[in-house]
C-alpha cells in the first residue's frame, strides 16, 4: 500500500526515452511495452530513487509547477501505484 | 502509448517552440551491419559492390562499445544485418551486448547458417522481434536461380529451426525476373503449405549487385505490371497476409490511391505534392560493417561519423546531412522539370530518396524508379 511515505524506485529494467519537447516513453525491452509520459510525469520518474518519499516529491514538484491543485499528493500517488501495478517502479527499502 | 493524465503543469518554457520537423533526441532503432561477409552472392543484392560493401568488420569490442552508447541513448531497438549476420562467430556475444544494453532486436538473413543453437540461444533472450529470412521462389528451381544452388532447402530449414524455438518468422520475398510469375506458388508455399502468418514483399532495385545483373534480375514494365496484379489478387485470396512498404504491391496501392484522387479532382493527398516519401531519417539511421554511421543502409555513400569516436547524439541531432535529408519534406515536386505538367504531382511523394539517388546520383529529386508517369507512358496500367 502506498503511502505518502513511501520511497518508490524504478525498476532499473525499464528504460527512459527523452522525446523531444520534454515529453518521454517508457520501455520495457522485455515485453516491448510502452507508456508515455508528460513532463510532469518524467519529474517524477526522476525522483524515484528509492530515497525520496511521496511526500519529499509532491514538495519538489510545489517548486517546479505552477497551478499544483491542492490534491496533488493523490496524483502523485495514483502515477506511482499505476507505475508500480506495471511492474515499472517498486516500493524502496 | 498514452498520456498519463495527470494534469500538474511544469514551469518550464519552450514547450509550445517546438515544430513537427523537429527530431527526436535519439534515433529509436538503428540498422547495423555486423559483417560485410555473406555465403552468399545472389544476383539483385543491394549491398555488394555498392558504397556499404566496405570489406572489412568493425571487431566485437567496438560493437560492445557503440551498443553501451546506444543503451545510453535509450535506443529502442537494433536491426542486424549483413552481409550474413549468422556468419559472425561472435554473433553471440553482440546480441548479447544489445540485451544488456536494454535493447531488442531483430535479425535479417538468409536462412542458410541457422543451426539450433543459435536459434535456441535467440529464443533465450526473449527480446527477438522476429528474424526475416529471405525466400525468392517456392521451390529450389526459382528460389536457386537468384541465390544459388542449395540456398531454397538451407533457407527453408532455417526457418523450420526458428519455428521450432517459437522465434517470429518474417519471410521477404524480393521480386525480380526469375520470380515474377510464380507468385502464386511462393505464396502458397509459404502461407499454406509452410503456414507462416504472412510475408513481404519488395523488387530487385537498381542498386548494387542487380545495378550489374539488371538485365537477368530487374523488372520490366510488363514483370511490374504482372507483379501488381498477381500480389493484389493473391492478397485478398489470403486475407491481407502480402505485406509491403516497397516494390509491386506498395506501388499498386498508392498508384490506385493517386489515381483515384486525380478522378476525384482532389487538391491533394495528405503529405503529398512534395519529396516527403521519406520518413526514416527521423526516427532511425544505420551504421556500415566498417564502424561509419549513415543515414540508411541504402544511402551508405553518406558518410555521417565514426562510432565511438563521433557522438551519437550529436550527429544525429546536427549533422548536416541529416538536416539536409530531413528538410527534403519541404521541397515541392512542382520545383522539378521532371514533374512539369504531370497531373500526379499533387498526390506523389517522389518515393524512396536511395532508389533517385541510385538512378541520378542525386536523391534530393523524385525516384524515376517509382513513378507513375513514366510507368503509365512505358504502357503500364494501374491495376484494378
Amino acid at each position: 500500500m502506498l503511502t505518502e511515505e513511501s520511497k518508490p524506485v524504478v525498476n532499473q529494467r525499464i528504460v527512459l526515452r527523452e522525446e523531444s519537447d520534454d515529453w518521454a516513453i517508457l520501455f520495457d525491452p522485455d515485453t516491448s511495452g510502452t507508456y508515455g509520459l508528460n513532463p510532469v510525469a518524467v519529474y517524477i520518474w526522476k525522483c524515484l530513487d528509492g530515497k525520496n518519499t511521496i511526500a519529499d516529491i509532491v514538495r519538489k514538484l510545489g517548486k517546479e509547477c505552477k497551478d499544483m491543485p491542492d490534491d496533488a499528493v493523490n496524483h502523485v500517488k495514483a502515477f506511482v501505484d499505476e507505475l508500480i501495478e506495471k511492474g515499472y517502479a517498486g516500493y524502496g527499502t | 502509448m498514452r498520456d498519463t493524465g495527470h494534469k500538474l503543469t511544469l514551469k518550464a518554457e519552450g514547450l509550445d517552440s517546438c515544430s513537427i520537423m523537429k527530431p527526436i533526441k535519439t534515433p529509436r532503432s538503428v540498422d547495423i551491419e555486423i559483417t560485410n561477409d555473406c555465403n552468399l552472392r545472389c544476383k539483385y543484392c543491394y549491398h555488394f559492390t555498392g558504397p556499404g560493401d566496405v570489406r572489412e568488420d568493425v571487431p566485437t569490442g567496438e560493437w560492445l562499445s557503440f551498443f553501451e552508447e546506444l543503451g545510453r541513448c535509450a535506443v529502442m531497438d537494433v536491426y542486424i544485418e549483413g552481409g550474413e549476420p549468422f556468419f559472425r562467430e561472435d554473433l553471440r556475444e553482440l546480441i548479447d551486448g544489445v540485451v544488456k544494453n536494454r535493447m531488442r532486436f531483430k535479425l535479417l538473413s538468409n536462412g542458410t547458417l541457422i543451426t539450433d543453437e543459435a536459434a535456441s540461444y535467440i529464443a533465450s533472450t526473449g527480446r527477438c522481434d522476429n528474424v526475416q529470412v529471405s525466400i525468392d521462389g517456392g521451390s529450389p528451381q526459382t528460389h536457386d536461380l537468384s541465390r544459388g544452388k542449395g540456398s531454397f532447402h538451407r533457407a527453408v530449414a532455417g526457418i523450420n529451426i526458428l519455428r521450432k524455438h517459437q522465434i517470429p518468422v518474417g519471410a521477404r520475398v524480393t521480386i525480380n525476373r526469375h520470380n515474377v510469375r510464380g507468385l502464386d506458388e511462393i505464396a502458397k508455399f509459404l502461407l499454406d503449405d509452410i503456414g507462416l502468418p504472412a510475408f513481404s514483399t519488395n523488387s530487385a532495385g537498381p542498386m548494387g549487385l542487380c545495378r550489374q545483373n539488371q538485365e537477368e534480375m530487374g523488372l520490366t514494365v510488363e514483370d511490374r505490371q504482372i507483379a501488381m496484379e498477381s500480389l493484389l489478387r493473391l492478397n485478398k485470396k489470403y486475407n491481407g497476409r502480402i505485406k509491403a512498404q516497397a516494390g509491386p504491391l506498395a506501388d499498386a496501392r498508392q498508384w490506385r490511391m493517386m489515381e483515384q484522387a486525380r478522378r476525384e479532382g482532389r487538391a491533394q493527398l495528405p503529405n503529398c505534392g512534395f519529396l516527403s516519401g521519406c520518413g526514416g531519417v527521423m526516427d532511425k539511421m544505420a551504421v556500415r560493417a566498417d564502424g561509419v554511421m549513415t543515414p540508411c543502409t541504402q544511402m551508405s555513400h553518406i558518410e555521417l561519423g565514426r562510432i565511438n569516436r563521433d557522438d551519437l547524439m550529436e550527429v544525429w541531432q546536427h549533422h548536416p546531412e541529416l538536416k539536409r535529408l530531413r528538410e527534403r519534406a519541404a521541397i515541392p515536386l512542382s520545383t522539378f522539370e521532371f514533374c512539369k505538367g504531370c497531373e500526379y504531382m499533387h498526390y506523389c511523394t517522389g518515393n524512396c530518396p536511395a532508389l533517385a539517388y541510385a538512378t541520378l546520383k542525386e536523391d534530393n529529386h523524385p525516384s524515376p524508379d517509382a513513378c507513375l508517369k513514366r510507368f503509365l507512358e512505358a504502357g503500364g496500367t494501374i491495376p484494378e
